[in-house]
């Protein structure tokens, strides 16, 4: 405690609770809390992956790795997590392509329905796909996509959609204009403005965007399991099935287990998650 | 003219390739599931009927659920912001070493898949879990059930959406010219008056889409209120899922989509305009 | 400029790498062995069934038959189930062959899938050994399901805290309302313990025969209104002011931190459980009378099935007293085959509790039976 209130010394005040030390210090217990409150779950789920046995009122278990071995036997796990490490990637970029110039164009081009367009990718999320399945079954079988990698691409590209699209389309629109007539006017043409100029202030929105459309390909379930069973599993279509599967603490050791690919992901995206680097996604 | 018909033909061009997926993989099927539910029962007459929707509405428990989502999704929408936007101004205004490590710890929850987050969240705060645990040994013998209720279903949401709200809101946060609120707070303003006549009007953008974007995510949501939520009331994401696959009832679970559809629509609708608004205003 | 060209060759690099990793993942498709057909196999249940499938059925089915191997997806609590069922559908419907070569699922799906004419109607001539199997329990669902095993639903108590457990179902009714907080059960949606309390609940008040028939009419279940009654007053005094969990092991893990004292359990769960360690050492398992209800578990074969011949060969492998001596040892099951056709010493071991439960409604009286338990008992 007294370590983290140091490391808190030597920065200035906030200047919207700088009035007295007391409320500064009841405002850093608040955080610590909400500090708590995220951390407590994660680390509840870390002590059980250990426990052999924990049966109330012991605030600690008996330690014990016994239920690891048993769930490192599992080789399907291996495989659903490379097919995840795969798919979301290529998921994430093939949206990317066809996005990202189309939220330039809802940003920067007036061109009939534009609005009704914009709004139409909300369905994307909003439509709840319980309703989708047989049509889209239907449409996959149509198209020979069944059980293919291409097919598992194509359904977490639907997630993706409203990332890659809303958010970029605020990007551009933050950008200001004079920047682009400016290297027009000095004889540049459309794609090198677009490439030289527009794209590197918009980078680091596009990033964050980017960043939550994988996040969303990553956690597809329902739509990769009609898709992607049997040889196409993702590790999210496993993830009911081995979280929530008994002893109690197995669920926890897959817990861990299957959230060390995102974990690994955060320390990779820590770098575009500083404020600084979000900052161009909405400069107005 | 000539030049923004080109432009037109231009921007229809560039958003076609998306708009062919989402036409192709969710108009076209949430079309034929529309479609399903206005067509009437089999002995009907031809033509279309909104006689499916009269009856789903009329059950009580599917009203009490329809009320049940949209009230958990406010709540759980309104504590994020709350959460938020002041961890957000916090991250955005205090540098140092405290801030940077706070917004990693803040931004984990989006790299946990929502099964292990409701899991974890259930060890957590059951009944005999850790905090009960902790609490017993201190004495409180008496635990209020903080799962498998609306209380769990907001909490989980809370935790899980909370990074998506603060990251957003943080990075309009960012964008606000620090000479501004400097200049506000010279001319007398005090920190209340600067945070509602400054920041709030800058930052409205990011602050709609995140309301926008977290309304329609909470009240979608199946994995947390199926896991961590009570058996009834229920969220729609749950309700429809037991009619189609233990009730045996498709139409009425699709008949239920169209309708939760219809809600967040609204709410996107409401979203755009406003944004519109403001594209005229300026 | 200088970045942001860098930064475009550093994503061309990747997508490169991605496209490189996409052509190995192509090439290196293992399934094509020759002459081996794989067989794909969807199993819904709990993780017990999993591992009767996958650690005592199918390495003695592809020993026993080695031009066959067996792909399993796992589907917790039939989590997700709906989806597979509208890939069978769709396929169907656009006349392809599905990889879902077999499909072990609720009641509800089995039922569904009869009126699209999506199963194989099973016959001596596809599967010989299904003359082993009783034959109510096929007429029941029109030969489209094959019951493999059966298990049954008890009553789990925790004998460090009652000495005296009930013995018939108003017994334990007693014992609740005396009781409040330490019973409860799953929620009926989630699965078959949960389910068999509501029925006998219901069936305390009508006959168990007539809704497990095969006629279905939605006025008889006026009959069920006094069975509702009886289960809402008794909501008060369920755990936690009647939560019900989801899934048998929510119940199994109640147990297991004495939250509750007493729940309906699966008779082979709660064994395994507690031959495991994950139970309290005083926890006991006992039948009232009348009886809770007993479960055939079906499996299905799409008449679509791209390897119909393989899932065939499983289906009669299924019903031999090699594999049905599994059901009984693995997960304390009982046969799906008559007990006669069953090795004279299984027979003598479990003769009797051959058949001592009340029977499971019908698919359609089920799915009534889940929605006005929400309608009636918990929800409004």
């Amino acid at each position: 405690m007294t370590a983290v209130q140091a490391a808190a010394g030597p920065s200035a005040p906030p200047w919207f609770w700088a009035i007295a030390g007391m409320r500064r210090a009841l405002a850093l217990g608040a955080f610590l809390a909400l500090a708590a409150f995220i951390l407590g779950p994660l680390l509840t789920l870390l002590v059980w992956a250990f426990a052999g046995a924990w049966l109330f009122p012991n605030l600690l278990p008996e330690f014990s790795l016994t239920w690891w071995s048993y769930v490192l036997g599992n080789a399907d796990v291996v495989k659903a997590i490379r097919m995840s490490l795969l798919t979301a990637p290529v998921a994430t970029a093939a949206s990317a392509v066809i996005c990202i110039p189309a939220a330039y164009a809802f940003a920067r081009l007036e061109f009939p329905g534009r609005r009704l367009l914009l709004l139409s990718f909300l369905s994307a999320n909003a439509f709840p796909k319980i309703g989708l399945y047989v049509s889209i079954a239907t449409l996959f079988y149509r198209l020979d996509l069944m059980d293919t990698f291409a097919g598992v691409v194509l359904v977490q590209m639907i997630n993706t959609l409203l990332f890659l699209i809303w958010i970029p389309t605020g990007t551009f629109r933050g950008i200001n204009r004079t920047l682009e007539e400016a290297a027009r006017d000095a004889g540049a043409g459309p794609l090198r403005t677009f490439f030289q100029i527009t794209l590197p202030i918009a980078l680091p929105g596009l990033i964050v965007a980017a960043m939550f459309a994988f996040l969303a390909a990553f956690d597809e379930a329902q739509g990769t399991l009609i898709v992607g069973t049997p040889n196409h599993i993702t590790m999210p279509v496993m993830m009911y099935t081995l979280v929530l599967s008994y002893p109690q603490p197995v669920g926890a050791v897959f817990s861990v287990l299957l959230s060390l690919p995102s974990l690994a992901f955060l320390l990779l995206a820590q770098r575009y998650l500083r404020a600084g680097y979000l900052a161009a996604g909405y400069s107005l | 003219m000539t030049e923004s018909r080109r432009q037109g033909a231009l921007g229809l061009a560039l958003v076609l390739p998306p708009l062919c997926l989402l036409f192709f993989l969710v108009v076209v099927p949430a079309v034929t599931a529309v479609v399903e539910t206005l067509a009437p029962g089999p002995g009907g007459s031809a033509g279309l009927t909104v006689a499916r929707y009269a009856e789903v509405l009329s059950a009580k428990v599917i009203r009490t659920d329809i009320a049940f989502s949209v009230v958990v999704t406010l709540i759980s929408v309104a504590a994020v912001f709350v959460l938020g936007y002041p961890l957000a101004l916090y991250l955005r205004f205090s540098p140092g070493r405290l801030a940077s490590l706070l917004a990693v710890v803040f931004t984990i929850p989006l790299f946990v898949p929502v099964v292990i987050a409701s899991f974890a969240m259930i060890t957590f705060l059951v009944n005999h879990g850790l905090v009960s645990t902790v609490l017993y040994r201190l004495g409180i013998e008496t635990f209020p059930p903080l799962v498998y209720n609306a209380t769990g279903i907001v909490l989980t949401e809370v935790w899980a959406s909370l990074p998506f709200a603060v990251l957003i809101l943080g990075a309009g946060l960012q964008a606000i010219d620090d000479s501004l609120i400097d200049s506000a707070r010279d001319v007398g303003a005090g920190r209340v008056r600067t945070f509602a006549t400054i920041i709030l009007p800058l930052n409205a953008i990011p602050t709609r889409i995140t309301l926008t974007l977290l309304f329609i995510s909470v009240f979608g949501s199946f994995t947390i209120p199926y896991l961590v939520g009570g058996n009834a009331p229920q969220m729609l994401g749950v309700t429809m899922t037991n009619y189609l696959t233990q009730y045996l009832r498709r139409t009425d679970a699709v008949t239920m989509a169209v309708l939760a559809f219809v809600i967040a629509a609204a709410v996107g609708v409401v979203y755009v305009a406003s944004v519109s608004r403001r594209e005229r205003d300026v | 400029m200088d970045r942001s060209v860098r930064r475009r060759r550093v994503v061309i690099a990747s997508v490169m790498v991605v496209a490189v990793c996409l052509v190995g993942l192509q090439g290196a498709n293992p399934a094509r062995a020759a002459g081996v057909v794989t067989l794909n196999l969807y199993i819904g249940g709990d993780t017990n069934i999993f591992d009767l499938w996958k650690k005592a059925f199918l390495p003695a089915f592809t020993k026993r038959y080695p031009q066959y191997k067996a792909n399993m997806v796992e589907l917790l609590h039939d989590n997700g189930s709906e989806g597979i069922y509208a890939k069978i559908l769709a396929a169907k419907r656009t006349g392809r062959t599905v990889d879902v070569d077999l499909w072990e699922t609720t009641p509800g799906f089995l039922d569904q899938g009869i009126a699209e004419g999506l199963w194989v109607k099973l016959s001596p001539k596809l599967v010989s050994n299904v003359t082993k199997v009783p034959a109510p329990t096929l007429e029941a669902v029109d030969y489209y399901g094959l019951p493999y095993r059966g298990s049954s639903v008890v009553i789990g108590y925790n004998s460090q805290f009652i000495k005296n457990p009930p013995q018939t179902f108003d017994d334990l009714v007693a014992w609740i309302k005396a009781n409040p907080g330490k019973f409860t059960y799953c929620d009926p949606n989630t699965c078959g313990s949960g389910t068999a309390f509501v029925t006998a609940a219901i069936y305390r008040y009508t006959s168990a025969e007539k809704f497990a028939a095969k006629a279905y009419d939605t006025k008889d279940e006026a009959a069920w209104a006094p069975g509702w009654k009886l289960l809402k007053e008794l909501q008060p005094a369920m755990y936690n002011n009647g939560f019900h969990p989801n899934g048998n092991v929510a119940v199994l893990q109640l147990l297991a931190q004495q939250n509750i004292w007493m729940a309906s359990v699966w008779s082979d769960m709660g064994l395994d459980w507690y031959s495991r360690g994950q139970l309290p050492k005083t926890m006991r398992f006992i039948q009232i009378t009348p009886p809770l209800m007993g479960d055939d578990s079906r499996v299905m074969v799409p008449a679509g099935s791209a390897h119909l011949e393989g899932a065939l060969t499983l289906l009669n492998w299924l019903l031999t007293p090699e594999a049905q001596t599994m059901v009984i040892d693995v997960v304390a099951g009982y046969p799906g085959i008559d007990w006669k056709y069953m090795p004279e010493s299984v027979r003598q071991k479990f003769i009797d509790v051959a058949k001592a439960f009340a029977p499971w409604p019908n698919p359609k009286y089920l799915a009534d039976i889940k929605r006005l338990w929400h309608e009636q008992v918990v929800g409004g």
